[in-house]
């Protein structure tokens, strides 16, 4: 139950991260202030998100 | 596009696989090695993706292209090859005095990101500004704050050309006071002509050669 739980959360981890990269790479395709602000204000805060989904899944394996 | 941005590009993408890998095998990460692989796929690679591509956005973001991206700017790029000396921007841009892809952030370092919050904010406010809202004529766009004789004296403090002009002499502590910002290079009536954009409808421009290489 606990490894479904840690594995479900991975897997939102992984798709967040991936987001948060994949808008990060079509930004680096231009030069242009609408990339920047979709870069730190899309890109970031989703790649930031999967990071913590997936530290947050850590600690609480480790808690239970 | 230049080398390090493929790079990027390419070491994003990888990243961005590797987490999607992780996201469709997550019961891979039960074990131990598959729970430091993952660590390193969803935290390690994704930081070092996300710092490089930041730098990679400031250093773009100081850019003349950068600057000169939005529509209401491009007056102002054009006033840097107007065939006139006296308008201080083309003197410099045209001269090499300024790096010709950088020539906006030389002379406004403390602008939108490099500067303070409000800065910053204003930077994100123009951007909105741009899709969203009322764009101002080029000729009603002013600095928010008078201008900075440090932008100035960051080049021309100390230069012989400058310390010695006899223009700059007119008063004994004329030195003095642009130095401590009472006396203001570009609104003093010295050189006062700047972008002058609303004065661009009769002037002509200079062509740069193009780039022997």
């Amino acid at each position: 139950m606990t490894q479904r739980l840690i594995e479900r959360r991975i897997r939102w981890s992984g798709r967040l991260t991936a987001a948060g990269l994949i808008v990060q790479m079509l930004t680096l395709l231009a030069t242009h202030p609408l990339a920047f602000i979709c870069f730190a204000m899309v890109g970031c805060p989703l790649v930031g998100a999967g990071i913590l989904v997936f530290l947050y899944s850590l600690v609480e394996h480790q808690a239970v | 596009m230049g080398g390090t941005t493929t790079i990027l590009i390419f070491f994003t993408a990888m990243v961005a696989l590797l987490g999607l890998f992780t996201s469709m095998r997550p019961e891979f990460t039960a074990a131990r090695g598959g729970k430091i692989m993952a660590f390193v796929a969803l935290c390690i690679l994704p930081v070092l993706s996300v710092w490089a591509g930041f730098h990679e956005q400031v250093e773009r973001s100081t850019s003349t292209q950068f600057c000169l991206s939005c529509h209401v700017m491009s007056s102002f790029g054009k006033s840097l090859t107007v065939d006139d000396k006296s308008f201080i921007p083309a003197a410099h841009f045209q001269n090499n005095f300024v790096p010709r892809d950088h020539a906006c952030f030389t002379c406004h370092t403390d602008y939108t990101m490099f500067g303070d919050y409000k800065a910053k904010w204003r930077g994100v406010h123009h951007v909105i500004v741009q899709y969203f809202g009322k764009i101002p004529k080029p000729e009603d766009i002013k600095l928010y704050t008078p201008y900075n004789n440090r932008e100035c004296l960051h080049c021309h403090a100390g230069a012989r050309s400058y310390e010695e002009a006899s223009s700059h002499h007119k008063t004994p502590d004329m030195l003095a006071k642009a130095a401590s910002n009472q006396l203001s290079c570009t609104s003093s009536g010295c050189h006062d002509i700047v972008h002058n954009v609303g004065d661009l409808g009769d002037a002509t421009f200079w062509t740069p050669k193009a780039d022997p290489q």
